[in-house]
């Protein structure tokens, strides 16, 4: 549904000296300079999927994004959307894609809610039925007669962002392009918004891109994940895949025995497993973290079941967010498999 | 979701544009009292300018124009003045400058298209709740000039001519947006060049001879002198009446034609802003 090839996008940069002085000199010459925002991106999204678009802020998500709903044109490569390349038939495009741009709205300031889904019925040319159908989903999952007759200009972001996923997916999009989706929500309306996207996938077939810093957005909705990092691809798979890449484990344990001296058992941990590192977490817990390229989960279970009385055992998932930061930062990272997601 | 149907079909897309955009115009109740007082000043200041003029004359009508001839110019030259200013450049530049112009590209129809489209009731509110009572008002006070049918009928077509000439000048300004950042100054610039070549401030034939011709090459004649010369029958014969509006049509034209392309180039442009 969604393919990029090799997608560069290069940006024209004025060159300007610091202070007054710098700001003077722009107006006698205008240096560039070219920054490659997003250098080579490849990636395929088959039809029905929900991916998640994930990197560190400037990575070149949002570019790629622009590129891909025809608002940009690509320096060179090329993206096909629902089988159009986006830029060149933006109008066509954009009859079949939704989008959500967290900053941006799409509603109309000045009118409330209701009418502005009146109105993309219009411009859509929604049959009624289609329209109908969506508006009671919308009633239903996201409350929307509970923003009455307010302008748009007055309503709360949290009270926006819910008319604003709705009004990307009115018209039934063949992709919905959602970036932070879940921005100013409270639980209860972030939880509503992600079962409509999930719904709606279920339903309709709809294709999802998310772009988020919400790592529960992520795990709600997606069920691939496309990392960038400096403008390029450098993780694709799912997210227990990306998971998997965890260079590090943990377990937390609690056992019988003295709870007012935790540090001998810290002591006897840190020493036994070499590279590993315990720490007391809330409620007296033990947290081990061990690397895993050095210790099996079984050899880390088994010393603590050696020398331990253990009452109570948890190994968590591998947190998602610190497996990105450790991609972010430019630890190791997992090679780029430029191939199907999902 | 095709893009198939036939042109009515097509066209109603832009139909919410305009209901919007009055929708929202009608939010703002004050604007026209704001306007209309604005309208009225502007009127009273030139009418009485002129009658003092007249006053004072030595002999010989200004340019042709008796005094009822020309208190009707004058107060119809803020009325087609008030139909133009439909807010376009305003907007658009409006748009580009906060990026909101990305949304604006997500919308499945022709953007120049639905700026018209949102753009037309801003002209025909402020013709309607604005300038019918100013008129009204002048038409109680001062002697006018009253048309005839024929001019009455001229006047309409070249009226609706007037406006696609004023929206394709406003959006050309307001796409100016994507080159220079600051749009201010440049439309204080349109506004005073606009409204002086287009003979809302003195009528073409009252100014000196080549800046009158240099006027006369301009689109802008086409917004105000042109409409008020058939209206007030300032032609010989059908064939100059033809040309008046045949030179508006082209006008029409160019400047539409202008404006789609200065839009394809400001497309490309986007990037820069970073949309």
């Amino acid at each position: 549904m969604i393919v990029a090839e090799n997608l560069v996008k290069d940006f024209r940069v004025h060159e300007r000296g610091p202070g007054l002085l710098g700001s003077l000199g722009t107006l006698f010459s205008r240096e560039h300079r070219l920054v490659r925002a997003v250098s080579g991106v490849s990636f395929e999204i088959p039809a029905g999927t929900k991916v998640a678009y994930i990197g560190a802020n400037g990575a070149g998500k949002s570019t790629t994004v622009k590129m891909l709903t025809g608002i940009m044109t690509p320096t060179s490569g090329r993206a096909l959307v629902a089988g159009l390349e986006p830029y060149r038939e933006r109008r066509r495009n954009a009859a079949n894609i939704g989008v959500v741009f967290g900053q941006r709205s799409q509603l109309w300031w000045d009118l409330p809610v209701p009418d502005s889904f009146r109105i993309l019925r219009g411009i859509h040319d929604i049959p009624d039925a289609v329209y109908r159908r969506n508006m009671a989903l919308y009633r239903d999952l996201l409350d929307l007669d509970a923003l009455g007759n307010t302008p748009v200009r007055q309503l709360s972001l949290g009270q926006r962002m819910r008319a604003e996923v709705a009004a990307s997916l009115v018209h039934d999009p063949k992709v919905v392009f959602l970036d932070e989706p879940t921005v100013g929500l409270d639980l209860v309306l972030k939880e509503a918004v992600r079962e409509l996207v999930n719904r709606v996938n279920a339903e309709l077939g709809t294709t999802v891109l998310l772009t988020s810093h919400d790592m529960g957005d992520i795990r709600a909705i997606c069920d691939g994940v496309l990392v960038v990092d400096r403008g390029e691809v450098v993780h694709s798979g799912s997210v227990h895949e990306l998971l998997r890449t965890a260079d590090t484990r943990a377990v937390l344990f609690e056992h019988e025995g003295d709870p007012a001296a935790p540090t001998e058992a810290i002591a006897l941990i840190e020493a036994r497993l070499d590279g590993a590192s315990a720490t007391v977490v809330d409620g007296g817990r033990i947290r081990v973290e061990y690397p895993t390229g050095r210790w099996t989960s079984r050899q880390v279970m088994g010393l603590l079941l050696e020398h331990f009385d253990v009452t109570d055992c948890v190994a968590p998932e591998p947190d998602l967010e610190s497996v990105l930061r450790r991609i972010y930062t430019g630890g190791r990272r997992p090679a780029p498999r430029p191939e199907a997601v999902g | 979701m095709t893009r198939a149907g036939t042109v009515p079909a097509r066209l109603r897309r832009y139909a919410p544009f305009t209901a919007a955009s009055l929708q929202g115009l009608l939010q703002y109740r004050a604007t026209f009292l704001i306007n209309a007082l604005t309208a009225a000043t502007a009127v009273g200041v030139q009418v009485f300018l002129w009658r003092a003029v007249y006053a004072g004359r030595s002999g010989g009508m200004p340019g042709g124009y008796d005094l009822p001839h020309l208190t009707t110019y004058v107060l119809l030259a803020q009325v087609l003045g008030l139909m133009q200013a439909n807010r376009v450049d305003e907007e658009v530049s409006g748009e580009v400058q906060r990026g909101d112009i990305a949304v604006s590209l997500l919308r499945p129809v022709s953007y120049p298209l639905a700026r018209f489209a949102a753009g037309l009731p801003v002209s025909l509110t402020n013709a309607t709740l604005v300038a019918v009572p100013v008129v009204v008002l002048y038409a109680l006070l001062l002697p006018l000039s009253v048309p005839s049918p024929q001019g009455a009928l001229l006047f309409g077509c070249s009226a609706a001519l007037s406006l696609v000439i004023g929206f394709g000048v406003n959006l050309l300004v307001g796409l100016a947006g994507f080159v220079t950042t600051n749009i201010w100054g440049v439309r204080i610039v349109k506004d005073s060049v606009v409204a002086f070549f287009a003979g809302q401030v003195v009528p073409l034939a009252l100014m000196p001879g080549p800046l009158a011709a240099v006027a006369q090459a301009l689109p802008f004649q086409g917004m105000v002198d042109g409409p008020l010369r058939l209206l007030l029958g300032r032609y010989h014969g059908p064939l100059e009446a033809a040309s008046i509006l045949g030179v508006q049509l082209a006008w029409a034209a160019a400047l539409s034609a202008l404006a789609a392309l200065a839009w394809r180039g400001a497309v490309r442009r986007v990037e820069v802003l970073g949309g």
